[in-house]
């Protein structure tokens, strides 16, 4: 014997072997299948929370871009704003001064009409007035009566006035 | 039923049952042992008479039957599960999924706790270990018969209260560590794990003695006949229970802990180099401070004296 506490070589590698054989079984059948189990379901837990922060930059993102877009928008919206009320003012003054000159160009085209009108009744006028001077005129002459001609003239000036 | 009645029914069914226990212990004749307390002991330890055939092969410790038996059991449950089971996990996993999750777990855990560089191995290692230790100290419990050859019917002890087992556990983790080392870290890991020589002898005899001691208590307690009853259900169920999951959680501990040193990161020469130029550097300006200090110490003495 020799061996203290009866140690037999042999069965420790019976032992050992049984041993490995039983790591074999655990590792390929229970340990591996499990743990990839777990860090498939680990990984994909991680994808999920990787691309659920990746949406949320990118939203975030977007929305900051969105922000600033709006931001610009407004300023854009009160600068068009401040320009179309100059450009209205400008045009309501240029309006203002077409209406002016106009009204003041029928003013004096109307005037212009008005002394020409009045030019034409006064020349019409004095040639009625020619022509009742030529005719009491003749009528005195041929009547040789200075008085009665003169009446004659008055009558028939205050007839020609009457019928007009 | 009225609570009174209850009551009295329970006091009667004890009564009845301490009546016939006392009957049993004190009229049955002696019960004639096949061995004296200390030839059992004895055999526990040493295996002289009690051995079984192994496929009648060779006569071997009924400790080695018991490994081979729990390797069986162990073995089937986790082929059930492969082809049951884990084609069924779910994200949300179930009860026993649950089980099975924390089990692997717990192990990648204290691998990944005691060993940061490297672990894949190591887990599953002492999953194994830590598996093989627990189911084969409960095995004990299922009271497996075996017939001796001698003729005699013995019941199938742990695996690891046999010597011969616990030396195989012991030493095949020093080996596992010393591997471990090779492969991580070289000459480095051969000479880290060779230092811990009495790694080997410490895990073994941990494992045997302490296996061994509770085989020797409950064989202790159950030789009288009248400790036979009631007994056992707090001395083998609930110390074999705990000195399973003591030992398991020991020897994975340990081999974790071990495998972790051997296969630690050991500095290069270039990264030693670098850490020595560095400390030279800052000795040179410590020095150099020093000179400075000392002139201007100097100086102002000197100026001193000349004011003088």
């Amino acid at each position: 014997m020799g061996v203290p506490l009866n140690i037999d070589w042999q069965q420790i590698l019976l032992h050992l072997f049984n041993f490995i054989i039983l790591f074999g079984i655990l590792y390929f059948f229970l340990y591996k299948p499990v743990k990839d189990f777990m860090e498939k379901r680990e990984a994909d837990y991680k994808a999920q929370h990787d691309d659920a922060k990746e949406a949320l930059e990118e939203a975030e993102k977007i929305k900051a871009e969105y922000e600033e877009k709006i931001a610009g928008a407004e300023e854009e919206i009160s600068t068009m704003k401040s320009e179309a009320g100059a450009k209205n003012a400008e045009e309501r003054t240029r309006m203002i001064e077409q209406a002016k000159a106009d009204a003041a160009g029928i003013v004096e085209a109307a005037k212009k009409r008005g002394e020409m009108e009045h030019d034409k009744i006064i020349a019409e006028a004095q040639k009625e007035i020619a022509d009742i001077v030529t005719t009491a005129t003749e009528k005195i002459v041929l009547s040789a009566d200075v008085k009665k001609s003169y009446d004659e003239f008055l009558k028939s000036a205050e007839g020609n006035v009457k019928n007009e | 039923m009225s609570k009174k009645k209850k009551i009295t029914g329970f006091i009667v069914f004890f009564v009845l049952i301490a009546a016939v226990t006392i009957g049993i212990v004190l009229l049955g004749k002696p019960r004639e042992h096949a061995e004296t307390l200390s030839e059992v002991m004895r055999d526990a330890v040493l295996h002289e008479t009690m051995k079984v055939s192994l496929f009648g092969l060779k006569d071997v410790n009924p400790g080695l039957i018991s490994a081979y038996c729990v390797t069986a059991i162990v073995g089937l449950f986790a082929i059930i599960c492969r082809i049951f089971v884990i084609p069924r996990f779910k994200e949300i996993p179930g009860k026993f999924q649950l089980v099975l999750e924390t089990l692997v777990g717990l192990f990648r855990g204290l691998a990944k706790d005691n060993s940061p560089r490297k672990n894949g191995i190591l887990s599953a290692y002492i999953f194994a270990a830590g598996v093989y230790i627990f189911v084969g100290t409960m095995f004990e419990l299922l009271g497996f018969q075996a017939v001796t050859t001698n003729g005699a019917s013995i019941s199938l002890p742990a695996p690891l209260s046999d010597i011969n087992g616990a030396i195989a556990m012991g030493c095949g983790s020093y080996l596992f560590i010393l591997l471990g080392g090779i492969a991580n870290n070289g000459f480095h890991g051969l000479m880290g794990t060779i230092k811990e020589f009495s790694l080997p002898l410490s895990m073994s005899f941990r494992l045997f003695g302490a296996l061994l001691s509770g085989a020797l208590v409950t064989e202790l307690v159950y030789y009288p006949m009248f400790l036979s009853f009631g007994l056992p259900v707090i001395v083998g169920v609930l110390f074999t229970l705990l000195h399973a999951l003591i030992q398991a959680y020991v020897l994975t501990l340990l081999v974790s802990i071990f495998y972790g040193e051997v296969s630690e990161e050991k500095l290069d020469k270039v990264e030693k180099k670098k850490r020595k130029q560095q400390k030279k550097a800052e000795k040179l300006a410590a020095k150099n401070k020093n000179i400075e200090e000392n002139n201007e110490n100097i100086n102002n003495t000197i100026t001193s004296e000349v004011s003088k």
